[in-house]
């Protein structure tokens, strides 16, 4: 397949352009590392955002950077790293900025630090048609008319080309540590309501793993609060917990549903790792598609959706709301409806 | 007027007789919000369900009438200001709270519901709403998403939209639809992101369910005076730059803090140039780091007094100093214009000291309350509408303010929004393109254009005929989301 790689934003404009006036489907990539969420698409061509890799600006004093979409997560990381700061979103080092913000990926640490569209201040979108559209600000805080960045972050590459973020991010904690303890059932419900801001209480079916991060005298505390409830296994200094790459299977779901929920779709699974407070469940399951449509079966009655994030199986039917809305917001972006057709929800 | 009357009709007969007013005095009322600008209704509803909202929407689609939403009628920007035979949809009637599942960290509640009662309603339970904004005693959370709401205690919490799972909204098409979800992702584009903060122009809120958050176990507040307003704004920056994210950072000048203290009697030192009340809160041992922290930056910058809150009565007291800031300044003058722009905290020095120099050129009292450790302003011009020629003095350093903001690489707004008042400086900020991108989404929501025309968006600002041909939408649904203003809807 032809792989396009500029290295400019006109020339990503250009591409896109072009591809429009030839009614050409074509898939936007960054650093692949997300490519399986998203329903399977036949497309023409390649973008690849690779060669778009700049760090534009970043400021400790204002806890945001702005990065070129093609920017990889590992470059920067060790540039916030240097000025002891870090965007907590937890993708691997080699996918992209842009393609991180358009797969939203759920960090581990979401139940402290929230979800990624959260961070997501501005951003400079190419649409289809090759209009380079900016929205938000390069302020924590802004009011300012329609927030196409929203509609843009997990959009998966169907509204437009990510060629600028602008994120909020945060100090690095003073300290890390993973707490294991190995209780049974209602330990994670024990441990949510006793331990005080937890950057994450990651289930399996095995054990339970605490996250902790901030000044060492904090998360001792922490620990001690976590001792009060469950019996303490293990503990792993300068650790975080795994996400869902530590889980040996060939498809993964990510499942997302209200938190009380995440007992009944686990139930008779054995890989998988939730996140308790939030609702997320990554699942492993065999390349199998009764089990997977078992799963979504379930989820569906606990009001949540089942994606695909490794494998085979894509987004799942999960109904779209306001469908109508969808189908023009898809026309207005994408007009000769080339970016990555039938890829997202809905089948846009 | 026919149609008016018809549509009134038709109204009371679904919503009540009692719940629709089309009497003069009725329209005067709701002629506006808090902003400056005022406009004219032409019928005021006042639903109280999920029905009668359709009902709002059929009827005014029927009579071919603008929807005005409005909660509290508290917003400072006019998004809620009428134009024209508008139908003003009035949510307080719907306040109740539906639901609360702290196993679920979420709450369900009607838009009129005040943001504050949310608060009360939850005290025991160990979580909270966290969004307060200064308006919160009378703010609804139906407004608070219009605007996408701030607060104090949003520097470490999020604005609004990081409080909000999900909406049930009444489309324009008289449809029901839920954008977000009660879990943490739903299928689709992130509708809920684009409707929080755009000021009711995308569809009527029937319900929101909203996030709960853990209450801190631990706070630490203190008050910190200063001579010079340099060296607080300094302190903020060196409050961030050592890693210390408080829970609240916020600045007010001497002019504001001698109103308030005459008012209400929270201790504030009227000698200083400026003072900063900083919040700290989390686990016990992390507050006691960060106040180390925070009382270092301070003392790199001259800080010269330091009152610290020993009790939860000194806490709500010093509170109760910021909090009353928007009462306390009818004591400088009877009308007052407040203003809200972002900048980059590193910016703030430069831009306080030029919104001083403007209001001193076009000799206008002004006083600052805002949120500093999200670089938000907050300017506040006092006037006397009386004194000839002092509106086209406060607009004129509006204008100058807002470009200052812009110049220095901020926003034009931090939580109030755009509404009529700051639409046309749109252009400041964004590219043709941008704003007809903008305009497209709105039509997607909005192919009628019937929900609170004429705001957010400057005049001109057009989808353009693209996106409406491929879509096979008829033509009538590009809108042109501006039309100029009318002529004295500033007051």
């Amino acid at each position: 397949m032809d792989l396009i790689a500029p290295t400019t934003r006109e020339r990503v404009r250009a591409a896109l352009r072009d591809a429009s006036t030839r009614r050409s489907p074509i898939a936007i990539i960054g650093g692949r590392t997300h490519a399986a969420k998203g329903n399977r698409v036949e497309v023409d061509r390649e973008l690849s955002i690779a060669g778009l890799d700049r760090l534009v600006a970043f400021d400790r004093a204002e806890m945001l950077a702005v990065a070129e979409g093609g920017m990889r997560i590992g470059a920067l990381r060790e540039a916030l790293a240097e000025d002891g700061q870090e965007w907590p979103a937890d993708a691997p080092d080699e996918a992209t900025v842009g393609g991180t913000v358009a797969a939203a990926p759920s960090s581990p640490r979401r139940l402290r630090f929230g979800p990624l569209r959260d961070t997501v201040v501005e951003l400079e979108l190419v649409t289809g048609d090759g209009r380079l559209v900016r929205s938000g600000a390069r302020t924590v805080k802004s009011v300012q008319g329609y927030d196409v960045h929203r509609l843009a972050t997990g959009s998966l590459g169907t509204l437009g080309t990510i060629v600028q973020v602008a994120v909020k991010v945060r100090p690095l904690p003073h300290a890390r540590r993973v707490v294991v303890v190995e209780d049974g059932v209602e330990t994670e419900r024990r441990l949510l309501e006793a331990v005080p801001l937890p950057a994450s209480i990651v289930a399996t079916a095995e054990r339970v793993e605490i996250g902790l991060e901030g000044w060492p005298e904090e998360i001792e505390e922490q620990t001690g609060a976590i001792a009060g409830v469950a019996t303490v296994a293990e503990i792993l200094d300068g650790d975080t917990p795994a996400g869902p790459e530590a889980i040996d299977a060939p498809v993964v779901v990510e499942a997302g549903v209200p938190p009380s929920k995440l007992d009944t779709i686990l139930e008779g699974e054995s890989a998988f790792r939730a996140l308790i407070g939030v609702g997320i469940a990554w699942i492993g399951l065999p390349d199998d598609g009764d089990r997977l449509t078992a799963l979504r079966r379930r989820v569906a009655e606990a009001g949540g959706i089942a994606p695909v994030i490794r494998g085979p199986g894509g987004l799942g039917d999960a109904p779209v709301p306001a469908i109508e809305v969808h189908r023009r917001l898809k026309a207005a972006f994408d007009p000769a409806n080339i970016l990555a057709p039938g890829r997202f929800w809905g089948g846009l | 007027m026919a149609n008016l009357e018809a549509a009134r009709r038709e109204l009371a007969a679904a919503l009540g007789e009692g719940e629709v007013l089309s009497e003069p005095l009725a329209l005067r009322l709701y002629a506006r919000d808090a902003s400056i600008v005022e406009g004219s209704a032409g019928l005021v509803a006042f639903p109280r369900s999920a029905d009668d909202l359709v009902a709002c929407v059929r009827t005014a689609a029927a009579h071919d009438l603008a929807i005005v939403p409005r909660g509290s009628g508290t917003g400072l920007a006019g998004a809620s200001t009428p134009i024209g035979d508008a139908l003003v949809v009035v949510t307080s009637k719907m306040d109740r709270i539906l639901e609360i599942r702290t196993e679920d960290r979420l709450a369900w509640v009607e838009p009129g519901l005040f943001n504050l009662d949310l608060g009360t309603a939850l005290h025991g339970t160990g979580f909270t709403y966290m969004p307060d904004p200064s308006s919160q005693q009378v703010s609804s959370i139906g407004g608070n998403v219009g605007t996408n709401a701030g607060g104090p205690h949003c520097l470490a919490y999020g604005v609004t939209s990081a409080h909000v799972h999900a909406l049930d909204l009444v489309l324009a098409d008289g449809s029901l639809a839920r954008v977000g979800a009660e879990g943490p992702e739903a299928a689709g584009y992130d509708l809920r992101g684009v409707v929080v903060g755009a000021e009711g122009t995308l569809g009527l809120v029937a319900a929101a369910c909203v996030r709960l958050t853990p209450e801190p176990p631990a706070i630490h507040t203190m008050l910190m005076g200063f001579d010079a307003v340099e060296d607080c704004a300094a302190t903020v920056s060196g409050i961030i730059a050592r890693g210390v994210v408080p829970a609240a950072l916020e600045m007010m000048d001497q002019g504001i803090v001698r109103a308030v203290e005459s008012f209400a009697h929270a201790g504030y030192p009227t000698d200083a140039a400026a003072v900063l009340l900083v919040e700290v809160d989390g686990i016990a041992h992390a507050v006691a780091a960060e106040v180390r922290e925070v009382e270092a930056a301070a003392r790199a910058n001259g800080v010269v007094s330091v009152r610290e809150a020993a009790t939860p009565e000194e806490r709500g007291l010093l509170w109760k100093g910021r909090k009353s800031a928007f009462g306390a300044i009818a004591r400088i003058a009877p009308h007052y214009h407040l203003h809200d722009c972002v900048v980059p905290r590193t910016k703030l020095v430069e831009v306080l000291g030029g919104v001083y120099e403007i209001c001193r050129h076009e000799e206008l009292t002004v006083t600052n309350v805002f949120h500093a450790g999200d670089g938000n302003l907050h300017p506040l011009l006092s006037f006397d509408r009386s004194e000839p020629g002092v509106l086209e003095r406060v607009l004129r350093a509006s204008e100058e303010i807002v470009r200052l903001c812009v110049d220095a690489g901020g926003s034009l707004s931090g939580e109030h929004g755009i509404g009529l008042e700051k639409r046309d400086f749109m252009p400041l900020v964004f590219t043709p393109d941008d704003l007809a991108t903008q305009a497209c989404v709105r039509s997607a929501f909005d192919p009628s254009g019937r929900m609170n025309p004429m705001k957010v968006l400057p005049d001109g600002a057009r989808c353009g005929d693209f996106a409406v041909a491929a879509a096979g939408a008829d033509a009538a649904g590009v809108v042109d989301a501006g039309a100029p203003i009318p002529e004295g809807t500033w007051i």
